[in-house]
Formats: structure tokens, sequence, C-alpha cells
């Protein structure tokens, strides 16, 4: 009788304990998946499609070269297409055909150191029309035709940094001009704004004479430093804008005999002056690694396409940290590239 | 079929009060239980749905507490851009003496020393720079082996990259340092932006410490197993340290890698749940063995099984109580029953509850009562009979009666008066005959009318004109029946009372039919003329009929009409029976009601007198 009992107790504790009885191995009890699989799959779709176009100022100068460059480098890290134009010469004309060949190539993000901040209006305004994203570097156009400016440097450190380099080694006393690159380059024209702000703060003695524009003509620039040289015989200094600038000024320098006389700051690459900079022609020359902007740029322009705008002190991989001031993203401080430590540059 | 009969047929034949046992504890424990798993599984199940919602959730805070670390740690290495003279160090490549070796070496320890190894990043082991060929280090403990690129590169699979950085899981590498405290081994390039070349490999050696706190935030009590893996499997940290490094191939076969899930892997039930990181490549699981997580519940479900243990026990002792408060009354019952079966009706039952066995020993004892009631009746109107006939027999042979009418027949042969003699011989003889040979109870109306005529004609021979009598039969007195020796008792008690004060006695006896609501019935009116019954002697009569038969023998006058009273109306009922009516100097009538018997009916009276009658006295 018992037996009987305990026999079904059993079975009915069997079978309500094992419930559905059997099992199985894996029994999902929240799931978590996202759709991030999903948006995964999507990025990597377009990236095979990503068609990164990079227009420079003008073709055939080494800082481009080396921007270039850096424009490949990122291209190959990231996984995208890359195509590094620019015009024969540093004006604004000839760049809109070099947008209009972008444009053609249907580019997804067209990236652009611009030779007029206005002119290209309507060119880059065509591009954008098109569905191609406009951003700019190393030279700004107006805001409205692009989505943010890469700046290698602050403008305000920069120029507030050459007046200082300059002043140091004038000891704050004479005159100095400035040769440019462009007269209508933006970035330039800001770095001399900044420079004069400075001189004006700072350094009464120190006399701006004169700015001169060389249209990043090595020639037009090794003359000009010529004429300058002839012109202001009380010079103290010059300031050599541009990449170009330094090196013509630093030859016409030596030419005259006048190295260590005047004292040359100038913003280029340091192979184009590391000669100038270790026999004291050139005593500062500042300036960035344009490889360095090259992959910045790639690297900013695939971010915008993946829907990712900069923001401050955001990290770019082999690039370090940048800075974001409203639509301008800031690439780093500027370098100074003197006797001591030039050698340890090599762009 | 065989095996369910077997059973059937025992269960049918167990005592009632082991059925009742059975029924009640099965119908108490079999619910219980079933209840009791329920909501245990119920409840089990509960908790893990909610810890399989909470605890990936937890997890995806610890990964990304986990994630910022890594995060964190990355940003490590570039402070080495800080320094300008260790980046100018590094791009220079070889150095041309010795010195200036040993003073690049003296820059880069004291930069690690200050950067570091201060207070503020304790976790830091030590630092290691690679370049040309160069080993720069400095470290807070003693180590031993730094085979830094072999580790890298031999277990490639095992690196886990966060950004441009990667990590090498605890204890992959031969680098050890003092007191064998586990670490993260971090390897970054040193890439010279401006140069765009790699300059160096910075290695850093992290203690896990971190991520310790993390596992022990997430599971203090040590019950689950937690690991970050990669979605290989290979298991980069692991609350079990022997397992970093190994591969997990069980991934393969999770259904998701985020959330959680049930595992029922070698047998041991698992909850296991997991977050994939968002921007990283590594997999946060925690492993914990559902035991654990309804170990609360199970104490719960021990306290439930101890009280449903007590709670058989307590229900088993009440069965066991209620099955003998049905079945022992039952029991008294039959034993009862028994001894009434063996004819003691004396029994007490001692049973009194409202129930149905209360209801059943009621029932038994109004039987028992009745059964005994009716024995008392069959027993006296069997004694009334006795006595009746025993009166007819006693008042025939009376010596009174006898002289009286051997008088009258002596004087009637002095008188030579033959007829009379043989006519009053005959009637004597019919008279003693009737008394005698007749043993029945029912005789026919005519029979009795017969007697009380031979009766009445003897009297007549003797007290001759003073005595006159008239008999009319309305009805045919062949067919019906009627009680015996009701007639004469009522007839000489006329005779004795009618001739105290007049000399002339007459009697009128009426059989006639009436019709009432319930079927036909017999009247026998008895009438005299005679001086009639005073009201204290009627009252005092009719107490004598309402009571019982008087004392057997008495020849009481008022004998003969009670004995008739009581056997008429044990036959036939209450409303049958003996009526006087009497005016003091007018006379008595008697009326005699009994039912109307027909001759096939008689066997009925005889069988069942008593029993049809309810409630008799």
């Amino acid at each position: 009788m018992f037996r009987g009992i305990a026999v079904t107790l059993f079975f009915t504790f069997a079978i309500v304990v094992s419930g559905c009885g059997t099992k199985a191995q894996y029994e999902v009890i929240f799931n978590g998946e996202t759709l991030k699989q999903a948006e995964e799959q999507e990025n990597i779709e377009n990236l095979d499609k990503y068609k990164i176009g990079i227009v420079s100022k003008i073709r055939g100068i080494s800082y481009f070269y080396a921007v270039e460059e850096g424009v490949i480098e990122a291209g190959e890290d990231l996984g995208v297409e890359v195509i590094f134009r620019g015009p024969s010469d540093a004006t604004w004309e000839s760049q809109k055909d070099v947008i209009e060949e972008m444009i053609a190539k249907d580019v997804d993000v067209l990236a652009i150191a611009a030779n007029d901040p206005s002119k290209l209006g309507s060119a880059l305004q065509k591009a954008r029309d098109q569905g191609i994203k406009v951003i700019t570097w190393d030279s700004d156009t107006d805001p409205e035709f692009r989505e943010f400016y890469i700046n290698m440097l602050d403008p305000e450190i920069l120029g507030r940094h050459l007046m200082d380099s300059l002043a140091l080694r004038t000891e704050e006393i004479g005159n100095y001009i400035i040769l440019t690159g462009s007269a209508s380059s933006a970035n330039l024209n800001d770095w001399i704004e900044w420079i004069r702000v400075q001189n004006e703060e700072y350094y009464p003695n120190l006399k701006l004479l004169d700015i001169i524009p060389t249209d990043e003509d090595h020639h037009k620039a090794y003359t000009t430093a010529l004429q300058v040289i002839e012109e202001y015989p009380n010079l103290t200094g010059i300031i050599a804008i541009s990449t170009i600038n330094p090196p013509a000024v630093a030859e016409a320098l030596k030419f005259r005999n006048k190295e260590g006389d005047i004292v040359l700051i100038g913003t280029t690459t340091p192979n184009l002056i590391r000669e100038y900079v270790k026999d004291d022609t050139v005593h500062v020359n500042t300036l960035w690694s344009p490889q360095k902007l090259g992959y910045l740029t790639v690297s900013l322009a695939k971010d915008l396409l993946d829907g990712t705008l900069p923001y401050d002190g955001q990290n770019i991989p082999k690039n370090g940290n940048i800075r974001v001031i409203g639509d301008t993203v800031i690439m780093g401080l500027p370098l100074d590239f003197t006797k001591e430590n030039v050698d340890q540059y090599d762009f | 079929m065989i095996f369910k009969r077997i059973k059937k047929l025992k269960f049918v034949n167990f005592r009632l009060s082991t059925k009742l046992i059975i029924t009640y504890i099965l119908l108490t424990v079999i619910p219980m239980a079933i209840l009791g798993s329920i909501a245990y599984s119920q409840y089990t199940k509960s908790i893990e749905e909610q810890l399989g919602e909470y605890i990936p959730k937890l997890l995806k805070q610890s990964n990304e507490n986990i994630e910022n670390k890594f995060k964190e740690l990355a940003t490590l290495p570039d402070l080495i851009y800080n320094s300008e003279s260790v980046v100018a160090i590094l791009r220079k490549g070889e150095t041309t003496s010795l010195s200036e070796g040993n003073r690049d070496h003296y820059i880069v320890r004291n930069f690690f020393l200050s950067t570091f190894l201060s207070s503020n990043n304790s976790e830091i082991l030590g630092v290691f720079l690679t370049s040309n060929n160069q080993v720069f280090e400095n470290s807070r403990l003693r180590y031993e082996g730094h085979y830094l690129e072999n580790s890298f590169t031999d277990n490639e699979e095992v690196v886990l990259f966060v950004g441009d950085m990667q990590v090498l899981p605890p204890y992959q590498s031969d680098l050890v340092f003092e007191g064998k405290p586990p670490f993260f081994l971090l390897k970054k390039n040193i890439i010279d932006f401006d140069n765009r070349r790699t300059i160096g490999t910075l290695y850093i050696a992290v203690e896990t410490a971190f991520i310790e706190r993390v596992f022990y935030n997430l599971d203090n009590e040590d019950k689950a197993d937690m690991w970050l893996m990669n979605r290989n499997g290979r298991i980069l940290y692991h609350t079990d340290s022997s397992k970093i490094g190994t591969t997990y191939h069980e991934i393969n076969d999770y259904p998701i890698l985020n959330g959680s899930f049930h595992s029922n892997e070698s047998g041991v039930s698992t909850l296991i749940s997991l977050d994939e990181t968002t921007n990283m490549d590594w997999i946060l699981v925690h492993s914990i063995p559902t035991k654990f997580l309804t170990e609360r519940a199970d104490v719960v479900t021990n306290i439930i099984i101890i009280l449903l243990i007590l709670l058989v026990l307590v229900t088993t002792l009440i069965s066991i109580y209620l099955a003998l408060t049905v079945t022992r009354p039952i029991s008294t019952l039959g034993r009862l029953m028994k001894d009434v079966e063996q004819g003691d009706f004396q029994v007490e039952i001692p049973i009194h509850s409202k129930d149905e066995v209360g209801l059943l020993a009621r029932s038994f004892r109004s039987m028992v009562t009745k059964i005994r009631e009716l024995i008392r009746i069959n027993y006296q109107n069997e004694l009334r009979q006795k006595n009746a006939e025993f009166y007819a027999l006693q008042s025939q042979i009376n010596p009174h009666f006898m002289y009286n009418t051997l008088e009258t027949i002596g004087m009637a042969v002095e008188e030579g008066d033959s007829d009379i003699v043989v006519d009053m011989v005959t009637v004597l003889g019919r008279m003693l005959r009737f008394s005698l040979s007749n043993k029945d109870q029912l005789v026919q109306i005519s029979k009795e009318v017969l007697h009380v005529r031979d009766y009445l004609s003897i009297q007549k021979f003797r007290f001759e004109d003073q005595l006159d009598f008239h008999i009319d039969e309305t009805i045919n007195c062949d067919d019906y029946y009627t009680p015996k020796f009701i007639l004469q008792p009522i007839v000489e008690n006329s005779i004795k009372y009618g001739f105290t004060k007049r000399g002339k006695l007459t009697i009128h006896i009426d059989v006639i039919k009436e019709v009432t609501g319930n079927g036909e019935d017999v009247l026998f009116i008895i009438r005299d003329d005679g001086p009639g019954i005073d009201r204290n002697k009627l009252t005092e009569i009719y107490e004598l009929l309402e009571l019982e038969s008087g004392p057997i023998g008495e020849r009481d006058s008022g004998f003969g009409i009670s004995n008739v009273h009581a056997r008429v109306e044990t036959m036939f009922g209450k409303e049958y029976g003996v009526q006087i009516n009497s005016e003091e100097g007018k006379g008595t009538e008697v009326v005699i009601r009994t039912s109307l018997i027909p001759g096939t009916e008689v066997s009925k009276y005889i069988n069942s007198r008593g029993f049809s009658e309810n409630g008799s006295n």
C-alpha cells in the first residue's frame, strides 16, 4: 500500500519538477542583441565605395608632395580610395578645373586647400549639389561652402609665435617685412593678422614695412627677396610665410652675403631649408608635418562618411589628438625647426 | 489490466478506515506536492529570468568600465609625445658614443619614473621601450625575462586590440615581476607623427587589479566564473587564472553574444550572461550555476518540504482520527445489531451525534424500540384474546350461570315442558361448543350473533316475560366476520345491571353497516331499557376503557367491556372500539364499531394483527 503511494508521489514530483521534460542545451532567457551587427555590415559595404578626393593649392612643390605621402598612407591604412590632385598654378581658376575633374570622378568627399575663400564657391556648391561632401584643409573657404575646415594649427598661436621668434632675435628693435604666398590665401592672411596683433601688443620698436605676395613661385620669391634687400638697407628681419618663400629668401640672403645680418623667420618644410638652418641663414623655421596633415584630412573625411564629425580632443590613430573650435579642426601645435633639432625631421 | 484489476480489488477490499486514510492523505499530499513543485519551479524560473535580464545590464556597465579603463590605458603611451627630449632620442637612431647612450637611458628612465611610475599610476609595474635595438626600461618591481617581441608575435591570437594598442593578457609573456602579480602588457608603437614613421615600441605592464575590482563588484561572493574573451573564444582574463590564454570552444555554440541563456552544459545547470563591447573586440561573460541563484529559494523549499512532511503527519493523524470517528460508531452499531440479533432488545446505543452515523443510530434505536413495542403489543393481544376466551368460557361454565341454567331446565322438567328442556339443552350445548371448539379469533357475524342469541334464549327461559330481546341484522351476517366474544360480555352486563331496579328488561341488538370516509364499518348496537348508568359511573367506565386490560381473573362488570374495547381497538385502530351512551332511567346504548371484514380478508387481520397499526397506546 505505502509503496504504491510512494511511487505515485515520486512520479508526480518527477513530472512536475522536470517541467516539460526535455530541454534544449541552451535556453535563451534574455536577448540583448542589437542592430549593431547589421550596422557594421552596412559600414563595411560603404567602406568599399569610399572615394576621397584631395585638392592641393598647387602641383609640383615639395610641401604638397609631402601632404600626398600622408594622404596615400592614410588611404592604405583606412582602406579608402584617395585621389590627390593639384592645379599647375596657385590660382582659383585652375583649381576650379580640378574640382570639375573631381566631380566627374564622383568622389564621396572633396577636401580642398582653397586658393580663394569665395571665388570657388560656385564650383564647390556644384559638387555639394551632387551629394559630394566638401571639407577644406590647409586654407579655408567661406564657411557656407564646406562642412568643416582642417587647420594645421591655430593661426593665433602661429602668428604670435612667429612674431615672438622675430622679436627674440632682433632684440625687439628694427624694421621687417613679410613675404606671403598669395594675397588671397585665407590662412596666410590670418597668420599675418595675428603677427600684426602681437607686434602692436608687445613690440612698439619693431616696424612692419611691407607685405609682399610671391604667388607660391620660387623664382618670384627669390627676385622679390633680392629687391627687398636692395630697397631696405636697414632691414633687420624677414618673416617668410608659405613654404616656397623661406628657401628663396635664404638663397637671396646668401647671395647678398646678408646671412646673419637679417633675421629670417620662415614657415616651410625642414627638407627645403635644412642647410640654411644649419648655417644660420634661417634662424627659426616653423611648420607642421604636411604628411600628418594629409593623413588627418583623409581620416576625418572617412569619419565624415561614417557619420562622425570631428570633436574636441578626438584621438586620431597615428595622428594624436586634435582640437576643434567651432567648425575648425586644429591639427596640433607648430613645430620649431632649429639648428639643434632640424635633423630629427625628414619631410 | 490484470495488475490494475488486482490493485483495484485490493483497494476495494481494504477496510473503510484504511480507504479513508489513504484518500485523505492523497487528497492533501498530492495537491500540496504539486503546488509546491510548481511554485518552486516557477520561482526559480522567475529568478533566472530576472537575473537573466539584470546581469547583462550589469555586465554592460562593467564592460563599459573595463573599456574605459583600457581606453584610459591606451592614452598612456601618448604621454611619450609630451617629452620632446625622449622623442628626440627615439628619432635620433644610433648613438655616437657610449656616454651619449647612457645619457639617453638616463633621460628616458627619469621620464618613465616621473610620468608612468609616479604615485598617480600605482597600477603600472614597469615600462619598456624598444627603439633601434635598444631597450629603455624602468620598473616598480624587480623582474626577470622580457622577450617582449616574442611574446606578442607568438601569441598574436591572444592579443587584444584597443585601438592601435595591443594588450597581452596575464601570464602570456616571459616577463615575471617579483611576487608574480598578474598584469596586462600593453604594446604600442610610438609613431613620429611628423616624420610619419615608427620610432619605437612601448610596453607597459599594468596590474590587473582594476579588472579584478570590476569582477569583484559583479560577484563578491566568488560564486560565479567571469571572463573576458575575444570572438574566437580566446580567454584574455578569467577569474580562474589558469584558464587565461586558453580557448573557450563553447562560444561557437552560444546562441547569442548579448544577453542571457540557460545552459545545461556538462550536466550543470548554469545561467550564462554575456555582453559584447560596443567598440572593442571582446566579450564579457558571467557564468553562475543556478544552484547559487536559487540558494535562498532552496532554503524556502527545504522549509516547505519540512512543513509538508509535518503537514502530512498532521493530516495523517487527522485522517486517522476522522476515519475512526466515522468507522468506530459504525462498528459499534454493527456489534449492537449483532446483540439485537441475539435477542437483546434492551441495548443501549451510545451514539448521539447529529451526522449520518447518528441518524443511522437513531433509526436503529427507533427500530429496536418499535420491535420491542410490537413484540409487547402482540404479546398483550394474545393475552387479551386468551383472557376473552377464558372469560367467555368462565361465564359459560360459571357455576352460577350453570346453576341457574340447570335450575331452569330442572323446573321445565318438573313442569313437563319437554320441548323447552330440549331447546335449552340444545342451546346450552351449542354455546359450550362455540366457546370450546372454535379456536379462531374471527368468526362469522352470524355465529357470534347466534351465540348471543343462545345466551339470551337461555336467560329468557330463566326470566321468562321479564326479559325480552330483539336482534336485527341488516347485513348478510354469513359473509362478514367479527372478533369472537364481543357481544356476550356487553349483553351479560345489561342483564346484570338492567334487572336491578325494574322488573322488565328489553334488549335490542342491531347489526348494521355504516359507510365512513375510510371504508365500511360494522356497528353492533346493544340497547336496553334498563336503569341506565349514572354520570360518575359512566366516567369510571370510560376511564376503564382508556386503560389497558384490567387484572386477569377479576370477574368485574367493567372487565368484560374493557376487554372487548381493547381487543377491537388493537385489531382495527383507535377509531374503533366500544362506545357507551347512557341516560339514567332511560337505558343504555353500547355501540361496538368494527371494520367490515369480508371472508377474503380474515387472514390479513389474523396474521397482521397489531402490525398494521401505528402507535397504539
